[in-house]
This record gives structure tokens, C-alpha cells and sequence, in this order.
């Protein structure tokens, strides 16, 4: 009886703690997202180059950088889960995996749209920056179908975990990728004191807010998933049972 | 009023049109909304089903043993 409760200890004590902390972390989120965006739209000053398009990579930089945060964050999961089969660390990066899709092809998206202005194409297969994105975002499509795919939920955590750790190679490639080769995407503008040069105080403060704000967004949605995960593989325990007495 | 004179337009109309990419700027910032509503709605609606789905098992349970 006591193992038993043991196990469940886990996925009990982070649904308690969510539980009080919700409520924060949604009012962080909303104020930290919506600050950024007034800013970002209302305030910051035409780029000398790319006018008011600028305001496009406030969006694209804040998700993109963050989208690069999943496979290390499913590959630490799937690490726990393979030495100390902890469910709860499985539940995370259950999720995880197909919230990185929506962050790896908004990323392409918003990425695209201001391209096709500045670079004055909407795509380019031989760049190394934009294919090396896409194929994060099919490797995590590739995640997600992995998990339906196989049945026994065991056998699947660990084929995940084990294709997440070799996804991190992935994103060095991301990363270096506008270092490595020179095409088309630049490298990130390196940020400046100066008031009105290419990356001054107005625009990477309002991107520093919204890298901020997405950070909170993701691992509000993370949470929510991960509760209702919660909820469904610890539907027979006790728990679970006495929650759904007193819930509306 | 410093705040009010820093906004970059100087009319509703202007603003709209992004100095004449408001097709650009405006899809990006449509499609981060969606992107963000979509990732909390569907978890919250996913909530309510599986709360639901959980009570109504907890009924039938107690008819059973009756």
C-alpha cells in the first residue's frame, strides 16, 4: 500500500503545487506578453533598413530562440524517465513535444513573412538556418507520431526519450548554422547601448520582454497539458477520485 | 504625455498600415495570437472533457454497486 502511494507522490504533489500557482503564472504571462506587444508595435522606432517590419522579428526572435529550448528540455525528461522511470518527467515531455511543433512552425511562419519583404523570397531551400528549423519541426512531428504509434506507453517513453537526446544535435546545428555557413539568414545583431542602431535598447529590450513572456507562456501551457495527463493515467487512484467529488 | 508622444503614429489609419506592411506585420502578430490562444484553450477544453468523462465513470461506479 505504502509503494503504492509513494508512486503516486509525484504527479499528486506537482498537480497540488500547479493548482496554487496557476493563477500567477497567468497573470504573469498575460501582463509580461501584452506589455511586450504594445511596446513592440506602438513604440519602437521604424528600423532605418526595414521600417516597421522590424516589429515582425520581435515575435520571430522570441519564439524562435525559445523553440530551441524543447529538445533539451524532452531530452533532460526522457533522461530521468530512462534512469529513474519518473512519470512525471514522461508527462512533460509528452507534451512538450507537440507544443514544440506549434513554436518550431510559427517560428517558420513569422519567419517567412518578414523574408519575403527583407530577403524578398518567402523560402530558400539552401539555407542552412531555415531547413535545419524545418527539420526540428519535423523531427518533433516525428516525436509526436512516435508516441501514438507505439501502444505500450513503457516502450514509447523510452523510444521518445531516446529520440529527443539525439534531436539535441539538431539544435547546435540551429544555432551555429549562421555561423557555419554563410547564406542567407544573418547572424543575430549584436545588441548596442546606442539608441536607434540595428539592435538598440528600444528593440532588444522589447525582445528581452517577449523572449520573457514566451518562456512564461510555454511552461503555462506545459502545465496545463501535463495536469490533464494527470488526470487521465491517474484516474484510478484515490486522489483523483476524491478531486473529482469536489470538482464542479 | 511623454509616453503618448513616443507612440510612432500620429493616426489610427497610420497605424494600421504599418508603413505599408501591414499585410506583413499585421499575419505575424495575428498568427502569435492565434498560436497562443490556441496552445491554452485546447489543454483547458481537453480539462473540461476528461473532468467530465472521469465523473460520469464515478456515477456509473456507484449505480453498480447499489
Amino acid at each position: 500500500m505504502w509503494v503504492w502511494f509513494a508512486k503516486l507522490g509525484s504527479p499528486k504533489w506537482f498537480y497540488e503545487l500547479s493548482t496554487k500557482w496557476l493563477p500567477w503564472l497567468v497573470v504573469a504571462t498575460v501582463v509580461v506578453i501584452g506589455t511586450a506587444t504594445v511596446w513592440a508595435l506602438l513604440f519602437l522606432p521604424p528600423d532605418y533598413q526595414q521600417g516597421y517590419t522590424s516589429r515582425i522579428l520581435v515575435v520571430h526572435v522570441a519564439v524562435a530562440g525559445t523553440s530551441l529550448a524543447f529538445f533539451p528540455l524532452m531530452a533532460v525528461a526522457g533522461t530521468i524517465t530512462l534512469v529513474w522511470k519518473m512519470k512525471l518527467a514522461d508527462m512533460v515531455a509528452k507534451n512538450a513535444a507537440a507544443l514544440g511543433a506549434w513554436f518550431s512552425f510559427i517560428t517558420l511562419a513569422t519567419g517567412s513573412i518578414w523574408g519575403s519583404v527583407s530577403w524578398g523570397t518567402w523560402w530558400e531551400w539552401s539555407d542552412s538556418r531555415l531547413v535545419s528549423m524545418l527539420f526540428q519541426f519535423f523531427l518533433l512531428l516525428g516525436v509526436v507520431s512516435l508516441r501514438s504509434a507505439l501502444e505500450e506507453s513503457d516502450k514509447a517513453a523510452k523510444a521518445c526519450a531516446l529520440l529527443s537526446i539525439v534531436g539535441c544535435i539538431n539544435v547546435v546545428v540551429i544555432k551555429y548554422s549562421v555561423e557555419w555557413w554563410n547564406t542567407l539568414h544573418q547572424p543575430a545583431s549584436p545588441v548596442s547601448i546606442e539608441s536607434g542602431s540595428a539592435n538598440g535598447p528600444e528593440f532588444w529590450i522589447a525582445t528581452a520582454l517577449m523572449i520573457l513572456g514566451v518562456y512564461l507562456f510555454l511552461s503555462l501551457s506545459l502545465i496545463l497539458s501535463t495536469r490533464n495527463e494527470i488526470l487521465m493515467r491517474e484516474r484510478r487512484s484515490l486522489w483523483v477520485q476524491e478531486l473529482m467529488s469536489t470538482e464542479k | 504625455m511623454d509616453l503618448l508622444n513616443a507612440i510612432q503614429f500620429e493616426s489610427w489609419a497610420e497605424f494600421v498600415d504599418m508603413g505599408g506592411y501591414a499585410f506583413n506585420v499585421w499575419a505575424v502578430y495575428g498568427l502569435f495570437a492565434v498560436f497562443l490562444v490556441v496552445n491554452l484553450w485546447f489543454p483547458l477544453l481537453k480539462r473540461k472533457k476528461i473532468i467530465r468523462n472521469l465523473k460520469r465513470a464515478r456515477q456509473r461506479q456507484s449505480q453498480d454497486q447499489r
